[in-house]
């Protein structure tokens, strides 16, 4: 019979062990360009919002979440530092604010177009957020609340939203997927919805209108171009109209506050959570040791090595874990453990020295794939979707193996199995970018374009095929010797590699910062190292909450059990 | 029921547990430390198993022993008495993972009612009165200054994160107060890494008022009435009696049932108490909750005819806790004294070795007696753990009785070969501020006279 033995992990750190000032000033960045993403245009923009009795996107999403600390955001990033059109306008955040919310105790994605930056018309790259944020409820089947207040495309840049495969048109899609999907979709409308603002609201099960707010396929200012008539926007798409004329929204509400405070209810109205009931009479605990202490342990520098399950310790529930096949492939940490009272597998990369697996004396780096590492992952990861465990990947990867070795081993083929594996799960997966993302390291361990429900960067990760410095020598490769040492034939032309050197390693590092990665919508969410928990609380809560979408198995019936007793674990099952 | 029951304690709540399993039916598997491989209370085991060296942290505080020493006997369920494990949350977390049952409440009660905050927050909204003080957090010496004003100077600022007097500080007048918020924020960020500080009214004497709650899984909690521990010595409890001096049942009813409305919100299993502190206008407020049975536990059993340690095993196994609130008003009037091997004429200095003669009270086992007890003659005290070897409890129709009935009993309780605190519970029992039960936890402090006799009943 199958007992899960969850066994203590991580430690106390010894007082000695302080954050390194290079981790702390870069939160401390984080947070700093993350409150002024928050302020929009900034201040006279809201008070421009208020001035109408309104809401801001803000206000709107913090009325909706059961409190303050029941938000995660996502996809903050986007567009930061680009700016558009001739005026060179930027656009905070694309825009839009994403969130995932915990609102009557269930969590739903939010999608609320931002009304202090350009009346929450959408910017290239904001269609691609909303619908990243749409395929989140998608894959979860959790409930999505469209705030629509929305004056159209950005048109000085319509090019590059309008037409492609992620053009703004993918967004009714996605609405019409959700819903043949059974994936409840609630929208408020808030103010101009033009055009695409519109179109978006329809598809959802239920439409609320506050009484400023107006829907139309062309607003007063086109109909007065196109026509030459004189009509208001909201005479011709107003509650009075929708509501009562055309059926195009179902309930016309007062203001702001009472269209949230409406979408709130409708929310509970919806089945409750399955977490309760998937926690197996087991309680939600935190982590025994503190989330915070997580910027003391990961150092900044990619290569100084640390104990990954000192990182495992702060995230999972009473710092309690089950790890499989610990002494196969040493260099890969797999394990089960609770987040939130829910099971999850962990997969993460050993940090320190492991031993080769036929020569034990001899130490090989952490970071790196290896035969054994990859298909102890490819069978738990296998064994966890079979299982209906969520996954975690705990990435800080420098690539797979290289090398005579590697390559009689067939590695390309190890990894390839793994690919597959990933590539078909259906389980949920969450991919956290601890440092170092790199080559098909970043791949095999479920990055980004294996379709994980999320991806999340530290401000300490670097995501790139290969760091500056190795794509410096690749670059040079004919001008430098088996050393790397630059053979030049003058002191002028030694002194050009070296620029050129030296300008191709700035440009990778700049490259790699995870700003640059979330402005282009290549990684999620930058989060704070303690905030990692939250998220990951979050997105096993996800995962379970919606029933009868997937496999979800009793530990008892675990897959997972029968490989313990295959590989002669005691210590996980008794 | 259980079939098997792991005991992961020692000395006399190990017996005493060992006892509770074999009322209802289960056998206890005992563990012991190298240190206590000789201890008697091992023989009325059904079975022993030794978990680690004599130090706590190698044998009855590590987890892993206890956990493996459970699954190799194939025991049901771990009852981890007092002290040791028995507010470990995490350790109860790790037993129900395990599907042992943890004979004691769910961890999240234990997490909640340890955190203060959350503790304070929970009881007062039941209506339980709290002290006057911050609800949060005080956020800077300014907050605290202006705290201080509305509650009134003395007050006491004490650790959010602590205990055990680490990053407490008694403040007497507002001058005082800056030096003593930086002291003691710097002694709570040393010692729990978390300067945060609260603060509460300071109640000069004052006594020490506890009630006992037990409710089951299905929603059923009652109260079995007070205690009274208010004669302490450095805050150490040596003398508890039920019911407490003065309490009406009126009182008690009320305060009973606004702790029960508290603990019924947060879903509260099993046994567990609730201190008070009462103040000179017999006031109660609220100070904390111990989640689990307490040393003092016997004299509520004598006074409710209730096994408290039988309960908590029965809840454990999914029983329902079939005691009405109605059937639990306390009869008579019940003491304790704690037997530690102390010296009282070396100020209490421990005092180990080899007892070489130890003779109960004739009445022992009767109604009126009972001692609680791991000892007999030929024991040796190790060295490793608190110096309790027992309790002496007596039960009297009425208080004056009850406590002529202690006298007696101390008379007749012969601990030979070490130093006990027996004669400090004859000089205690003698006097007649005691015999009023007009006394506070200032007792020892106010009448001197008090360990001046002990020391001379010590000397004789």
């Amino acid at each position: 019979m199958a007992r899960l033995m969850l066994t203590p992990i991580g430690g106390d750190l010894p007082e000695s062990t302080v954050a390194q000032p290079a981790v702390l000033e870069r939160e401390a960045e984080l947070f700093a360009r993350r409150a002024a993403l928050k302020l929009g245009w900034g201040e006279s923009y809201q008070q421009r919002v208020r001035a109408k009795g309104k809401l801001t996107a803000w206000e709107r999403v913090e009325r909706l979440a059961d409190s303050p600390d029941a938000i995660r955001p996502l996809l903050t990033f986007v567009n930061d530092g680009e700016t558009f059109g001739e005026e060179k306008k930027t656009s905070p955040s694309a825009g839009v604010v994403t969130v995932c919310a915990k609102v009557a105790g269930k969590w739903v994605v939010v999608i609320a177009n931002d009304n202090t930056v350009a009346s929450g018309s959408w910017w290239p790259r904001t269609p691609e957020k909303i619908i990243r944020a749409q395929e989140v409820a998608q894959k979860l089947r959790v409930p999505i609340v469209y705030l629509v207040d929305c004056s159209g495309l950005f048109l000085p840049e319509q090019g590059r939203s309008f037409p492609g495969r992620r053009g703004a048109g993918h967004i009714f899609a996605m609405n019409s997927r959700l819903s043949a999907a059974g994936v409840p979709q609630i929208s408020g409308v808030f103010g101009d919805c033009i055009a695409g603002g519109g179109y978006m609201p329809l598809i959802s099960d239920k439409v609320y209108m506050t009484e400023s707010a107006y829907m139309v396929i062309a607003g007063a200012a086109l109909i007065q171009g196109a026509k030459g008539q004189n009509l208001s926007s909201l005479g011709i798409g107003g509650a009075d109209v929708h509501v009562h004329l055309s059926g195009c929204a179902d309930f016309r509400v007062p203001d702001d506050a009472a269209c949230v405070d409406a979408i709130r209810a409708e929310v509970a109205s919806l089945p409750t959570s399955a977490v309760e009931y998937y926690r197996y009479g087991l309680e939600a605990a935190p982590p025994h040791f503190d989330p915070s202490e997580l910027t003391r342990i990961l150092p900044a520098k990619a290569s100084d090595p640390y104990d990954v399950r000192q990182v495992i310790a702060r995230l999972v529930d009473d710092s309690l874990c089950w790890e499989v096949m610990a002494d196969r492939g040493p260099e890969m940490f797999t394990g089960i453990a609770r987040v939130g009272g829910l099971y999850v597998g962990i997969i993460a990369n050993e940090q320190l020295l492991t031993p080769h697996p036929s020569v034990p004396a001899q130490k090989r780096p952490g970071g790196i794939l290896y035969r054994e590492g990859v298909t102890k992952v490819s069978i738990f990861s296998r064994a966890c979707n079979e299982d209906g465990l969520p996954i975690l990947w705990l990435q800080d990867v420098s690539g797979f193996d290289i090398g005579t070795e590697a390559e009689k081993q067939g590695l390309l083929g190890y990894g390839s199995s793994l690919i597959y594996t990933n590539s078909t799960n259906t389980t949920p997966m969450l991919t956290v970018l601890l440092r170092k993302a790199s080559g098909a390291g970043y791949y095999a361990m479920a990055g980004l374009p294996y379709e994980p429900v999320l991806q999340l960067s530290t401000v300490l990760t670097r995501l790139a095929v290969m760091d500056g410095r190795t794509l410096a020598i690749g670059a040079f490769n004919t001008k430098l010797d088996d050393n790397f040492k630059i053979v030049a034939s003058s002191e002028e032309e030694r002194a050009k590699i070296e620029a050129g050197m030296k300008a191709v390693e700035e440009r990778i590092e700049r490259d790699m910062n995870p700003y640059a990665a979330a402005r282009q919508m290549d990684t999620d969410e930058i989060v704070a190292l303690g905030e990692l928990r939250d998220y990951l609380t979050m997105f096993a809560e996800m995962s379970y909450q919606t029933m009868g979408i997937r496999r979800i198995r009793n530990p008892r019936i675990w897959s997972m059990h029968d490989l313990a007793v295959l590989t002669g674990e005691a210590g996980g099952v008794a | 029921m259980f079939r098997k029951v792991l005991v992961a304690n020692r000395g006399e709540i190990a017996l005493r547990i060992i006892r509770a399993c074999h009322a209802v039916g289960a056998k206890a598997v005992a563990v012991y430390s190298e240190a206590d491989e000789a201890s008697p209370h091992l023989k009325l085991a059904d079975e022993t198993v030794c978990i680690g060296p004599g130090p706590a942290a190698k044998s009855y505080l590590n987890a892993d022993a206890l956990l493996e020493a459970a699954i190799s006997r194939d025991c049901q369920a771990i009852h981890p008495g007092f002290g040791f494990l028995s507010e470990n949350a995490r350790f109860a977390a790790r037993c129900e993972q395990m599907r042992l049952a943890f004979v004691g409440p769910r961890p999240s009660s234990m997490r909640a009612m340890g955190d203060k905050a959350t503790a304070r927050r929970t009881m007062a909204a039941a209506g339980v009165p709290v002290l006057p003080g911050s609800k949060e957090t005080l956020s800077s010496v300014e907050e605290a200054l202006e705290l201080a004003e509305s509650v009134g100077y003395p007050v006491l600022l004490k650790a959010t994160a602590g205990g055990g007097g680490r990053g407490m500080r008694r403040v007497n007048c507002r001058d005082e107060l800056a030096n003593a918020f930086e002291e003691a924020t710097r002694e709570a960020t040393g010692a729990f890494g978390d300067g945060g500080l609260y603060m509460e009214k300071f109640v000069v004497g004052g006594r020490h008022i506890e009630f006992q709650i037990l409710g089951d899984h299905y929603g059923h909690i009652v109260h079995l009435g007070e205690r009274e521990c208010s004669v302490q010595r450095n805050h150490q409890k040596l003398l508890e009696e039920a019911p407490g001096n003065r309490i009406d049942a009126t009182l008690r009813a009320e305060m009973g049932a606004r702790m029960v409305t508290a603990l019924k919100a947060i879903g509260y299993r099993n046994a567990g108490t609730i201190e008070l502190l009462m103040d000179a206008d017999e006031r109660l407020y609220f100070m904390e909750m111990n989640t689990r049975i307490q040393v003092e536990h016997p004299v509520t059993e004598m006074v409710t005819g209730v096994d408290l340690v039988a309960w908590q095993l029965r809840i454990a196994a999914g029983q329902r806790l079939t005691l009405g609130q109605e059937e639990l008003a306390p009869r008579g009037h019940a003491i304790e004294v704690r037997i530690n091997a102390e010296d009282p004429a070396q100020n209490f200095r421990p005092s180990p070795g080899t007892i070489t003669r130890f003779e109960a009270p004739a009445d022992t086992g009767s109604a009126h007696v009972r001692l609680d007890t791991h000892v007999e003659s030929g024991y040796r005290i190790p060295p490793n753990y608190d110096s309790m070897i027992g309790k002496l409890i007596v039960w009297d129709e009425s208080r004056p009785l009850a406590v002529a009935r202690l006298s007696a009993a101390l008379a007749e309780l012969r601990v030979e070969g070490v130093a006990t605190t027996i004669p400090l519970h004859r000089a205690i029992a003698e006097h007649p501020a005691f015999v009023e039960g007009r006394y506070d936890t200032t007792f020892l402090q106010k009448y001197p006279e008090v360990l001046e006799r002990a020391r001379a009943l010590a000397s004789i």
